[in-house]
């Protein structure tokens, strides 16, 4: 019996799946350079020579935009001040910077040495074995109580 | 309808039973049929409990225990901590640790056991359960810091846990029940220290770090497994004991801004997690405190309980994925990362859908969730001034939230600056894991297009079910509001980035209040113990001079040798005894 009596509805469906297969094995495989082939599916727009820009202004436009919607939104908060327009945008934005603003000073104020308490350690112990080995290399690798 | 002894399985025991015997299994593939299997069917055994009924009752020494008792509220906690259950142990199938796949199964099992139980000791017991097996997952990192951070925390835990059973003591002693009835006041007995108890497991200010001590020093496994349930179950334990205390509110409120400050200077993103953790516990202690004293209010108490679902299920998403990055890179510094979407690009979307989740951009969980809170907040606000305030405060914390959890931890991690860290993609059953979690995030994030589906089937689950449902969180103008404040807090964040102003991630130790124990109060205890080793041998030294004068001065008195013992004092000394004897016998005879 040769391959030619193979009905052909069968061969097509059976390459079909093997194309699918290979083609989501490939997917899944990380290149030798590290590079998963889904980063540039998923994220590879981030990577576009002027995206920043885009990101900005769109953002600005957007931020715009939900502003003046406000306008034509009726609105029925319970209360009084969260009625005025875009209040809801100012409070987000100035809590936002104030939060990120005050890293300046409370950072200067709180941060001190990464073994300040003297007990650094490396990883936990159930990280992947080949960076473990990596990491550890000289190390103990487990404390187990002494000091 | 199910066996009558089938109805009386508590799913939390039949955990703990298992995750025990998980212990003893040396076989790999076994414990991962038990730890897979057995919350699967604990789900199963819950969703099938009659409701409203003491389901597994004992009598000793004149108490009446109530092993097993759902109903509307402990439900919700229930279910999401078995899902929980589920997901880590998905989480951990690459995992070979009989101790950790027992002690993760043993713990979710304590805290579901003292979710449904029907009186104060039953849960305090399981309550002191869930402390002894959570360590062990701490310990499970193996490292020096991980070691005395477990310490700490067992030590806090079991602080808390003695303090519940002093409360529980007074409400025996005054009450002669231990029923888990609601407290109507501060002055009944027991309630201030049940609420002390609580607060500690809830992580209040000034109580916190325990959590941020431990949690990010834990194994990979176990910081995802440690996210889900203690806090929560604290909270469980204030909407059943203390709803709508006042106290609460203004503590949770607290709780929501705090955090958030710290959260944007530290490093490591795993601890960020754990501050971003007070942050949402917060917004649910907050919901408690509303309404009337120990009746509380049905749309707060729904906000507080579908929180608690939704934050259970994105929490463990956040800290898979930072596990996940953990597990591959050996670290979750931000200073140490960034650009790992190019490696690890499923991680890196799951983690920005649970970013999505606690931050409450709507289609996403927390939306659905935080609403019913915001709404309850605002709602007393129109009558109460003080409530405005509360409001703009969690109102702050929810632009803060979006700061650390769904920008900071994806941003730096897997954007950003790029690491050059090019590794492997997590395992497939942590992407399996974090997938069924991104799921859950969105599914019940969705409007119900299919009624009964979508942000419905949360609300279905409610301790105020008709209620709920008479609560519509997609309105064109509550969908407006969230996106201005979302929107505009990210873009404050382009702009902070674009002009510099953004604090650069850099390696350190951020203080707070464990300072107190940990510097000043070791430190003090180690300036006790120099002194006192200093004191100690001069205080003998000086104790032994003494004594040996004084010992040298008798004996050369009275010794043999000594002055009295000489033959011509002995004489006079006899006439002279002879005449006080006689002097005073005189004296008597005359007084009486």
């Amino acid at each position: 019996m040769s391959n030619d009596t193979t009905p052909p509805v069968r061969d097509t469906s059976g390459r079909f799946v093997k194309t699918a297969a290979e083609k989501v094995n490939a997917m899944s495989r990380t290149s030798e350079d590290g590079i998963h082939p889904m980063s540039r599916v998923l994220f590879g727009w981030t990577e576009k020579k002027g995206i920043g820009g885009i990101i900005f202004w769109g953002m600005a436009g957007l931020s715009i935009l939900l502003v003046l919607l406000d306008l034509v939104v009726p609105r029925h908060e319970k209360i009084g001040i969260a009625n005025a327009v875009g209040f809801y945008a100012l409070w987000g934005f100035a809590a936002f910077s104030f939060v990120v603003l005050m890293g300046w000073p409370l950072g200067k104020l709180l941060r001190r040495d990464e073994n300040y308490y003297g007990d650094l350690s490396g990883p936990p112990a159930d990280i992947d074995p080949a960076i473990a080995d990596r990491l550890n290399a000289g190390e103990p690798k487990a404390f187990e109580g002494e000091e | 309808m199910m066996p009558a002894w089938l109805a009386a399985l508590n799913p939390g025991w039949l955990m703990i039973l298992v995750g025990i015997a998980a212990l003893f299994i040396p076989y790999r593939q076994v414990r991962q049929v038990l730890t897979v299997g057995t919350p699967i069917v604990a789900i199963a055994l819950l969703v099938m409990a009659p409701h409203e009924v003491d389901l597994l009752t004992a009598e000793a020494l004149d108490i009446t225990f109530s092993f097993y008792r759902v109903d509307s509220l402990n439900f919700i906690f229930g279910l999401a901590f078995l899902i929980a259950s589920l997901l880590n142990a998905i989480y951990a199938l690459h995992t070979n640790n009989p101790r950790q796949d027992g002690m993760a199964l043993a713990y979710a099992g304590a805290a579901v056991s003292a979710s449904f139980a029907g009186d104060l000791m039953t849960l305090f017991i399981f309550w002191e359960i869930t402390a002894i097996t959570s360590v062990f997952l701490v310990l499970q990192a193996g490292t020096r810091a991980a070691y005395f951070a477990s310490m700490r925390y067992l030590v806090i835990q079991i602080l808390s846990g003695v303090i519940l059973l002093d409360g529980l003591s007074y409400v025996w002693r005054y009450n002669g029940t231990l029923s888990l009835e609601a407290f109507q006041s501060f002055s009944d007995p027991g309630a201030i220290y049940i609420f002390i108890a609580l607060g500690i497991k809830a992580a209040f200010p000034f109580m916190h770090n325990w959590l941020q001590d431990s949690y990010p020093k834990a194994s990979v496994v176990g910081a995802v497994v440690l996210s889900a349930f203690t806090t929560k179950l604290a909270v469980y334990g204030f909407a059943r004991l203390f709803p709508g205390f006042d106290a609460l509110i203004w503590i949770g409120a607290i709780m929501t801004v705090f955090p958030v400050f710290f959260a944007v200077i530290e490093n490591d993103l795993r601890r960020v997690l754990a501050y971003s953790l007070n942050n949402q516990v917060g917004f649910m202690i907050c919901a408690i405190g509303v309404g009337t004293a120990g009746v509380g209010n049905a749309l707060a108490l729904n906000g507080a309980s579908a929180h608690a679902f939704a934050h259970i299920i994105y929490k463990a998403l956040l800290f898979m994925s930072m596990g996940a990055v953990l597990y591959r890179t050996g670290t979750t510094k931000a200073s140490e990362l960034g650009g790992l979407y190019r490696s690890m690009p499923w991680t890196t979307l799951f983690c920005i859908i649970g970013g999505l989740s606690i931050s409450a951009f709507p289609l996403f969980s927390g939306f659905v969730a935080k609403s019913l809170t915001m709404s309850a907040v605002a709602y007393e606000g129109v009558s109460d001034a003080g409530m405005v305030v509360v409001w703009l405060m969690l109102l702050f914390a929810s632009a803060g939230v979006l700061e650390h959890s769904g920008i900071k931890i994806p941003y730096f991690a897997f954007f950003g600056h790029d690491s050059g860290k090019r590794v492997k993609e997590a395992p497939f059953n942590m992407l399996l894991a974090m997938g069924m979690a991104a799921f859950l995030c969105i599914a019940v994030g969705l409007p119900a297009i299919i009624p009964g589906f979508g942000y419905q089937w949360l609300y279905s689950l409610l301790p105020y079910p008709v209620e709920a449902s008479s609560y519509q969180p997609f309105t064109l103008e509550h969908i407006l509001t969230q996106m201005q404040l979302l929107v505009l807090a990210t873009f404050a964040f382009i702009l902070l980035k674009r002009f510099a102003l953004y604090p650069a991630e850099k390696p350190g130790t951020i203080l707070d209040t464990d300072w107190f124990y940990r510097k000043a109060g070791y430190g003090f205890v180690q300036w006790s113990g120099t002194v006192w080793g200093k004191m100690g041998p001069a205080m003998s030294a000086m104790f032994s001079r003494l004594s040996e004068r004084a010992y040298k001065r008798l004996e050369s008195a009275f010794s043999p040798r000594g002055e009295i013992a000489r033959g011509g004092l002995s004489g006079g000394a006899s006439i002279w005894t002879a005449v006080i004897l006689a002097a005073v016998l005189l004296m008597s005879f005359l007084s009486s």
